[in-house]
């Protein structure tokens, strides 16, 4: 099964970024989605069926944690994994998003194996328990 | 927020985002110049600013010489440095500013008082030598390789920041 991941961040060159590692990543990636901020990010999960959303905190319009908000309301956008990826590292601030029902918390600046450790720990295994994740992928730039 | 504090965490975290998502060697200098001097071999400067707001309220600066950008941002896409257009370019330098502004609360701010701005560029034509002279406040200077570079933080409770209170 291919996964569609949401990545949200009022950066292009951060979502660029978060894009190749995912890539990279071995996983089974289906469409990569991008939104610069909650309003577009909540559009775009209107549109599109999405298996794992990674936002930002501070962004313009509606913020991540406006956003995760928002999706906790929604029938069906409540059960989609939304990590923070995010340079607000504070405890309070994690503490809060994890409250609001955040699945991780990514702080910036990070490593690679930061955000392929928290993709395996959330899409590494499927119903089976068999594992999406190609260890030998060869295509890494990572 | 307490000067000596803030100071030390903004070296750690500016050494933590070049080195991590820049790859950029960086030496912390003991120059005690201002930033005239300290850029006055390289005259055409970029740079980013960012607000904040909490306890004490100010905004963080990064000032780099404009002929780094292309490939700091080449570095920080994993790029080739032909391919990378100006949006790219000013976009990344907002992303290290505001890498590096989270990073510094991060490290002491455990109870998130602090909240940060958007980050916005600063263009060649606002960092001449006389503009310059007009940013105040505290300044981490740093050598990456071949080149300058300056982290600095204007605190508008100057008395509360310089007292540690």
């Amino acid at each position: 099964m291919a996964f569609n991941v949401l990545i949200v961040d009022d950066s292009s060159s951060m979502r660029a970024i978060v894009r190749k590692i995912i890539k990279a990543s071995g996983f089974n990636i289906g469409e990569l989605l991008e939104a610069a901020d909650g309003k577009e990010a909540l559009k775009a999960l209107t549109d599109e069926w999405v298996d794992l959303v990674l936002t930002d905190i501070n962004m313009p319009n509606m913020n991540g944690l406006e956003l995760i908000s928002e999706m906790k309301k929604d029938e069906v956008l409540k059960s989609i994994p939304v990590v923070m990826v995010t340079t607000e590292g504070s405890e309070k601030r994690i503490q809060e998003s994890m409250e609001l029902g955040a699945s991780g918390y990514i702080k910036k600046p990070f490593l690679p194996e930061d955000i392929k450790r928290t993709l395996n720990a959330i899409m590494g295994e499927d119903e089976d328990g068999q594992r999406d994740h190609d260890e030998g992928d060869e295509g890494s730039d990572f | 927020m307490d000067r000596e504090t803030m100071m030390k965490a903004m070296r750690e975290a500016t050494s933590n985002v070049l080195e991590t998502m820049f790859f950029q060697p960086v030496q912390i200098s003991d120059a005690n110049c201002s930033l005239q001097d300290w850029f006055s071999e390289k005259r055409s400067l970029v740079g980013a600013t960012l607000s904040f707001n909490g306890p004490s309220a100010g905004s963080f600066y990064l000032l780099l010489p404009a002929a780094m950008v292309t490939g700091i941002t080449a570095n920080f896409l994993g790029i080739d440095e032909e391919k990378i257009n100006e949006e790219q370019k000013k976009d990344t330098i907002k992303e290290a500013l505001n890498m590096i502004g989270g990073h510094i609360f991060s490290l002491f701010d455990t109870k998130g008082a602090f909240k940060l701005g958007i980050p916005e560029f600063i263009e060649e034509t606002d960092l001449t030598e006389d503009k310059l002279g007009d940013l105040k406040g505290d300044t981490t200077l740093i050598e990456t390789g071949e080149n300058r570079l300056a982290v600095g933080i204007q605190v508008m409770c100057v008395e509360s920041w310089r007292n540690g209170k």
